[in-house]
């Protein structure tokens, strides 16, 4: 006897769609211009970028809470959101969707992965929403943006040129640069090129797939070309299994990386021994010596801030204030008003939203200068000043160093 | 809200012919395929490329893209024609990653990992706001004609000969089935519809980059496929849909289950799609809809 299917197509269909409703039905609707203003982050919870995520967006969550706290902004609360765009461009397009047309946030903040930032600012310039980013690429500023656009990352070319100084400071006479394939590793060897050879260093590239489980050959390969320094340029992952392999080939030159790939998980992950006496470099320096980086040490309950930490919480602070310059909460205010406040050097400096709230509501022009740097941005939305710092590794801490 | 579902459907749409494509390899033909996402980033780069580099119309970026798959795809068969099952598995999803590295790699051509943007979208200045509607409309129409071909095909001669070869090669040949011409066939015209379905994302996103073609998308095809119910053509569609809908529906749980962190439901969610497939595989290993066994002759 033909057994007959317990799910008709009839069946499929219908749950079908009711299945492409249910979100619809089972959500809240949108306040509107009386309702809360949302601030959303779209950070790396999942994937390479997961390191940096979980604390990007604790500091937006942070920040939010400490100005829902003193009343809010224009009268209205806050409502923060988070999504996860697992570093992936597509994941990062359908989750911004989401943000912006059902949240209608009107700031996406934090975006780590330069694909997922190219993938998503289309979509924000054309429903009229900020971005807030990390992302590095330098192709991402010259979107037509139509200036819905800021970053708090120096751009990567800055980020070479860095490290062609660190290179020169060290004095070494040669140097190794392997790096994975990413939308910035030319332009970072092209500008370490750039700097360092005309001083006479003897410069050799490589670009690794960044997904094997092994860089073994690419080390051992390094270690017989004998470089006084030795760039390991990969990310946190990356970094870990080449430290290792670096290891076993008892390696005595110079390493140095970059500071996003060389963080307090890459020393656990990599072993003390294997990371000791490591540079990573070209970090844009928290402004450590400031009040903004110390009360965000307090915010977050934290003894040591990374770049990213920092950066996520300007983006917070910067939106507030641009929105209450402005008076208006919407991406167009931010945009319209976040130079306002940021590169306005006659202002009264702030460090933090509730000062700078305050100063606006007295009718003050303010300038605001956050725990990443001074943040000031040019027209295309890049970063004008930028001071990078270098840390060491010393019996498995991370600490600054001056090179 | 509206915008979001007309965005998640267009995403079902394209995740609905690239199921009914890999259907067609797997499902009707029987050729496990893993690489699945490495003909679909073929069929976007190739009308990428052509309607951005070159100018040329976006119908001729689709007809190229279709064409230019569907002959990476007998190419890639003529290579595969000993392997069966895991082998076949393993190899397609070499094949897949050697697409997403190429394409990484081959700067002067792709743009490497800064990826091509700026994909020209059919009418948008013209459509302006409406394009995303536009847009769903047009993927549904297609969905509509590549679904309404596939099942003249599955009833045809052609898909009966397909059905016998994935049930036994020998049998098919020793009944006088050409087996390489019709596993071939089966492939290109497979090809053909994940390199449409490359084409479709590519002019509706106007973004591609290599990081977009990993494994984990052949895994939601698959998933797609073997929920609705691997061989059948509805199945496949149903299947997209199911997935989309669950992928997009987990966002939601932050206001359903307020105690966990953010972090938590990232990870949850990623748990809950192997969860899904496990689930779909122990209770409903035929999937939602299976294939619907050909009427017997009556005695």
């Amino acid at each position: 006897m033909q057994k007959r299917s317990l799910i008709t197509r009839r069946k499929a269909l219908l749950t079908g769609v009711g299945a492409i409703a249910a979100p619809f039905v089972i959500t809240t609707p949108g306040f509107g211009q009386t309702g809360p203003i949302k601030l959303a982050g779209l950070v790396s919870l999942t994937g390479s970028g997961s390191p940096f995520g979980p604390n990007s967006r604790m500091a937006h969550q942070a920040v939010v809470d400490q100005v829902n706290a003193a009343g809010g902004l224009l009268g209205r609360k806050i409502e923060y959101l988070a999504e996860d765009d697992q570093t992936n461009a597509e994941a990062g397009q359908r989750a911004a969707r989401k943000l912006i047309d059902v949240d209608k946030t009107q700031a996406i903040m934090s975006v780590w992965a330069s694909a997922v930032g190219t993938a998503v600012l289309p979509l924000c310039w054309e429903n009229k929403v900020v971005m807030l980013a990390i992302s590095a690429a330098d192709s991402l500023a010259l979107l037509p943006h139509q200036g819905y656009f800021v970053r708090t990352q120096p751009h990567t070319e800055l980020q070479g040129k860095e490290f062609g100084r660190v290179i020169l400071a060290m004095g070494a006479k040669s140097a190794y640069l392997i790096m994975p394939q990413t939308p910035f590793t030319e332009t970072v060897f092209n500008a370490i090129r750039t700097t360092v050879e005309p001083k006479g260093v003897k410069v050799q590239s490589v670009i690794i797939d960044g997904k094997k489980t092994s860089f073994k050959s690419e080390i051992d390969e390094m270690v017989r070309a004998n470089p006084e320094l030795f760039m390991m340029g990969g990310y946190q992952a990356e970094n870990i299994v080449m430290a290792k392999d670096l290891f076993r080939a008892n390696y005595k030159g110079k390493v140095i990386g970059f500071a996003y790939g060389m963080t307090p998980g890459f020393i656990d992950g990599a072993g003390k021994e294997a990371a000791e006496g490591m540079f990573a470099c070209a970090e844009p320096a928290p402004a450590g010596g400031s009040s903004a980086y110390a009360k965000l040490k307090a915010l977050v309950k934290k003894d040591a801030l990374d770049t990213y930490i920092c950066q996520a919480y300007d983006h917070a602070n910067l939106a507030i204030l641009a929105m209450a310059k402005g008076k208006e909460a919407t991406g167009t205010g931010i945009k319209d008003n976040i130079r306002k406040i940021a590169n306005n050097d006659a202002g009264v400096m702030v460090d933090n939203a509730l000062d700078g709230l305050k100063a606006i509501g007295e009718g003050k022009e303010i300038k605001y200068s956050g725990a990443s740097g001074p943040c000031k941005f040019s027209d295309t939305g890049n970063i004008i000043e930028v001071a990078f710092r270098t840390t060491q590794v010393k019996d498995g801490k991370l600490v600054e160093v001056k090179i | 809200m509206i915008n979001y579902l007309i965005a998640m459907a267009t995403f079902g749409a394209i995740y609905a012919v690239l199921a009914l494509a890999l259907n067609v390899m797997w499902g009707m033909a029987g050729m496990v395929n893993l690489g699945i996402v490495g003909f679909y980033a073929f069929g976007a780069y190739i009308t990428a490329l052509l309607t951005l580099n070159a100018h040329a119309p976006i119908a001729l970026g689709f007809l190229a893209a279709m064409i230019g798959t569907a002959m990476m795809a007998a190419l890639v068969t003529l290579g595969l024609t000993r392997l069966r099952d895991d082998y076949l598995a393993i190899v397609t999803l070499g094949f897949a990653e050697v697409v997403r590295i190429a394409a990484e790699n081959e700067i002067w051509l792709t743009r490497g990992t800064d990826g091509i943007s700026g994909i020209p979208q059919p009418l948008k200045s013209t459509l302006g706001a409406d394009f995303n509607a536009a847009y769903l409309v047009f993927c549904l129409v297609v969905l509509a004609v590549v679904l309404w071909v596939l099942e003249r095909v599955r009833t045809s001669p052609f898909g009966r000969v397909l059905r016998a070869v994935r049930e036994d090669a020998q049998v098919a040949a020793f009944a006088g089935k050409d087996v390489l011409r019709f596993k071939v066939k089966a492939f290109a015209l497979g090809g053909a519809l994940a390199g449409l379905a490359g084409a479709l994302y590519a002019h509706y996103s106007s973004y591609i980059v290599p990081e977009i073609y990993v494994p984990l998308l052949t895994i939601y095809i698959s998933l797609a496929l073997t929920a609705g119910g691997i061989g059948n053509n509805w199945g496949a569609v149903i299947g997209a849909f199911v997935v989309v809908f669950f992928l997009e529906s987990t966002r939601f749980l932050v206001g359903v289950v307020p105690w966990l962190s953010a972090e938590q439901l990232a990870a949850l969610r990623e748990f809950l799609i192997g969860l899904g497939l496990l689930l779909v595989l122990f209770f409903r290993p035929r999937g939602l809809m299976p294939e619907p066994l050909p009427r017997l002759v009556k005695r």
